[in-house]
């Protein structure tokens, strides 16, 4: 116990602290150890932010996979914004360099192609799940396959001057190709704060992140197929951690609070255990 | 070294229910060895405990005390109406120590005794396990009243705290207060309840302890009704309006037809127009 990797205990900090703040904490952390800042910035998910895409007006989101240095890519331009300087680009050709994220990871053509695809049909899922908000992804290059992260960002109207409510989804996978299969291993988390106010209520205020991760083969005979195995991957998953937070969030939450004080009176419900004990018992013998 | 001072500080002060050992253990992993450390956060660790109502046991006695502006002495010493008796209490190690006998004889003291007594049959009527106290403040001219309740389950990776606090002024009936419920649950996640509501009650004719904790019988009861309700609406409605469970055709996407989607923009419902 005497010396814990300053990075671990990071983690279990940012776990720990009030989650809505998770930006506030993770500076604060930086400034005191400033060696955790690369390590931690690219291990700890934040909401995500939008930008426009000047080419096509189209909105997209921000992270560390599409950014270099100042500059975002945008998923349907393919541009950054700022326009990098000539120079500083180097190194990222047709054939497809790849340098991981906040190096600007540009995919090569074929994982660009695919990335394009990609941005399309979780457009389409994104207005039949989302109903609004904004999507994108982004695609690289890995040495045995590809990789890539699927962002979906939404929020409630702000017109509500009661409840708000912020979902965002940040889903990254790794694609390894083994020839007619391809082994996906997805991680995803979703941050999703919620409040509501009110006279009689006072404040409510739930927020936070859930990760969870999997692992699958599945078969691949064309470009097409990654995109349709990793729509089902990230499909399955959604819908897995709406149920985990629905039941966190308002379920788990709720029966806390029971457990703390009790709405009936205890001995009241002592009495009535009490007398149902002898009712069965009375029926047993 | 101060703006460091003030960035554990905080994070003390935002420690959850039952964790701050934790988060203390963070930190001086993070910070590095430090022999100051403790000592610097001792201010933060006072405002912790008296903000949360962190409770304590007397040496040989077996109930709890509670530690808070209210019970405050000065110079690290609290009291306690129940026992009689003022503590010294240590922040940094959570414990009590030297303890004296605090008789109380002002103005509020038969007050206090009486509420002491109406307020504990409510708690044991509804709190499984909670901690309670009655003090006379502000030169004995009013009543502090608070509630606390902790339930730690680190195990299963969720805590939670109820605390209340009500102070009823003699002069005008009129009880005044707080509720905040805390609740922590982090299983593969960082999901936190912080919630917020002020009390405001009049305490009618008869004997003022018996309407104290009717008063407060009343306004805790009504606000877990209200919060219970808030977490349905919530789900219903800001929860669902972000996403749906499923589309509205009810169905999983045919992701090997997804291109075919975007033609057919009657599919869903929805306007993917670009």
């Amino acid at each position: 116990m005497a010396s814990q990797d300053p990075f671990d205990c990071a983690l279990d900090l940012l776990r720990r602290l009030n989650p809505k703040h998770t930006g506030d904490h993770l500076s604060n952390i930086i400034s005191l150890h400033p060696d955790l800042a690369e390590e931690l910035l690219s291990s700890v998910d934040q909401p995500l932010t939008v930008q426009r895409c000047k080419q096509t007006g189209r909105d997209y989101l921000l992270c560390d996979y599409n950014r270099d240095g100042d500059s975002y890519r945008s998923p349907w331009s393919n541009q950054f914004d700022p326009p990098l300087d000539e120079a500083g680009a180097g190194g990222v050709g047709a054939g497809g360099s790849n340098e991981g994220a906040g190096e600007g990871a540009v995919p090569g053509e074929r994982v660009r192609k695919m990335e394009i695809k990609a941005n399309e049909a979780f457009d389409v899922y994104r207005e039949l799940y989302y109903e609004g908000g904004v999507s994108s992804v982004y695609f690289w290059n890995l040495d045995d396959g590809f990789a890539g992260v699927v962002l979906l960002k939404k929020a409630s109207p702000q017109g509500d001057a009661t409840t708000s409510g912020v979902w965002d989804s940040i889903h990254v996978f790794e694609a390894s190709e083994r020839g007619r299969t391809s082994n996906y291993r997805l991680t995803s988390t979703v941050i999703l704060t919620l409040a509501t106010k009110g006279a009689s209520l006072g404040e409510v205020d739930l927020s936070g992140n859930m990760t969870r991760q999997v692992e699958q083969d599945l078969p691949v005979d064309s470009d097409e197929s990654h995109i349709a195995n990793i729509g089902r991957l990230v499909e399955d998953m959604e819908l897995k951690m709406r149920n985990l937070l629905q039941e966190v969030y308002f379920g788990k939450a709720k029966d806390v609070v029971g457990d703390l004080r009790s709405i009936g009176s205890l001995s009241q419900g002592q009495k009535d255990r009490e007398t149902q004990r002898e009712l069965i018992g009375s029926m047993r013998r | 070294m101060s703006s460091n001072t003030a960035i554990i500080s905080s994070f003390v002060e935002g420690a959850p229910p039952g964790e701050l050992a934790n988060v203390i253990e963070d930190i001086k992993a993070i910070t590095g060895p430090d022999p100051n450390l403790i000592k610097n956060l001792s201010p933060a660790f006072q405002k912790y405990n008296e903000e949360q109502f962190i409770t304590a046991k007397l040496p040989g006695g077996s109930s709890q005390v509670i530690i808070s502006e209210f019970s405050a002495l000065g110079e690290g010493r609290y009291f306690d109406s129940e026992s009689q008796s003022s503590f010294e209490f240590d922040h940094s190690t959570g414990k009590a120590a030297n303890v004296q006998s605090h008789v109380l004889e002002g103005e509020q003291a038969s007050l206090v005794k009486s509420t002491l007594s109406t307020v504990g049959t409510y708690v044991k009527e509804h709190y499984p396990n909670a901690a309670y106290g009655a003090y006379p403040i502000e030169n004995d001219t009013k009543v502090a009243v608070v509630i606390v309740a902790n339930k730690y389950s680190p195990h299963n990776f969720w805590n939670g705290r109820w605390r209340s606090f009500y102070i009823y002024d003699p002069s005008s009936n009129s009880l005044e207060g707080s509720i905040k419920v805390d609740v922590h649950y982090y299983e593969d996640g960082n999901v936190r309840l912080l919630t917020d509501k002020k009390v405001n009650a009049s305490v009618s004719a008869g004997r003022a302890a018996d309407g104290i904790a009717r008063e407060i019988s009343t306004a805790e009861k009504k606000y877990q009704e209200d919060l219970n309700r808030s977490f349905t609406q919530l789900s219903e409605g800001a929860f669902k309006a972000l996403r749906r469970q499923l589309p509205v055709t009810r169905q999983k996407i045919e992701w090997d037809k997804v291109a075919s989607y975007r033609l057919g923009q009657d599919i869903g419902g929805g306007s993917v127009r670009r």
